[in-house]
């Protein structure tokens, strides 16, 4: 040693990690309290919010619910669900494109989770980044509109492989914006063999009573 | 795409190494990257040199391989004598 070298210090430190094992954690405390956790990701503008408050308006009758919702600015979704009587939180991420299981644990600071049945999670619109982050919950639905083109699973296959059901919304424009449904689920069957669809609208209700009945059970 | 939070993780977890070993002068950070973590080397280091802004790493240097599997992980650190 002469004492100028620099010195290789070995350390073994997995970053992917970390997240997992605070997902893991959660899983553990929603399971303990007795709650359900779903979450939906989808690309922006594919109607999570107005799904979510639609399934809110009719679950909180039925069940003690909450949500959280993130974005990376306005707690514009946090209203918009709040007027469902729901207790709300919006998670703001700054510049961060997805929601992370730490973001989740502080997010529920102060909720007595054992009085809740039901926990409702609404990522950032994206349909990359969120697939490489576990946030603990039971189900991961992922939203396709019918105005996105028919190949958005085979644009992304990560993000429908990390989920559990896929969900096509708006419905109700499927016509007009000249979607073949058919391909659509087509499609989403070519990058997740047996992976389970629902047609909705939450506009018109169509399909809307069968996915509530998925997301409470 | 997440690259700045992996980036901001990656200098949190540096500092808690320094930290655990009684504060080091760090100079390089040697990390695996797998090939299907889905991280992109370029878009990492250009959110390394971001993270590192106003902390004790600012200037050093992000040496990365590449391996298989889906892990990002801190193998070594190259730190002052």
């Amino acid at each position: 040693m002469t004492g100028t070298e620099p010195r290789l210090v070995e350390v073994r430190r997995n970053l992917l990690k970390d997240n997992d094992l605070r997902a893991r954690a959660l899983r553990q405390r929603f399971r303990t309290a007795g709650v359900r956790v779903v979450s939906v990701v989808s690309s922006p503008g594919a109607g999570k919010t107005t799904l979510l408050a639609a399934l809110l308006q009719n679950l909180t009758q039925q069940l003690r619910v909450a949500a959280l919702v993130g974005d990376l600015a306005t707690d514009n979704d946090a209203r918009r669900l709040a007027a469902s009587g729901a207790p709300t939180r919006q998670i703001t991420t700054g510049t961060v494109c997805h929601l992370e299981a730490r973001m989740i644990e502080q997010a529920l600071e102060g909720w007595e989770l054992a009085e809740l049945d039901l926990l409702l999670i609404e990522n950032v619109g994206n349909l990359v980044c969120p697939s490489a982050y576990d946030l603990g919950e039971d189900v991961r639905l992922v939203l396709a509109a019918v105005t996105e083109g028919e190949d958005k699973p085979l644009k992304y296959p990560t993000i429908f492989n990390t989920a559990d059901l896929a969900v096509i919304t708006k419905c109700d424009l499927a016509e007009a914006a000249g979607c073949d449904l058919d391909l659509l689920r087509h499609n989403i069957e070519a990058v997740r063999p047996g992976m389970p669809v629902r047609l909705v609208s939450a506009r018109s209700g169509l399909g809307m009573a069968e996915l509530q009945h998925a997301v409470a059970a | 795409m997440h690259e700045l939070s992996l980036a901001m993780s990656l200098v949190e977890g540096v500092e808690a190494e320094c930290a655990a070993r009684g504060g080091l002068r760090v100079r390089a950070v040697y990390l695996e990257m797998g090939e299907l973590s889905g991280v992109h080397e370029d878009a990492l280091r250009f959110a390394y040199e971001m993270a590192c802004q106003g902390t004790e790493l600012e200037g050093s240097r992000l040496a990365a391989t590449h391996t298989g599997g889906s892990g990002l992980q801190i193998t070594a650190l190259e730190v002052d004598p």
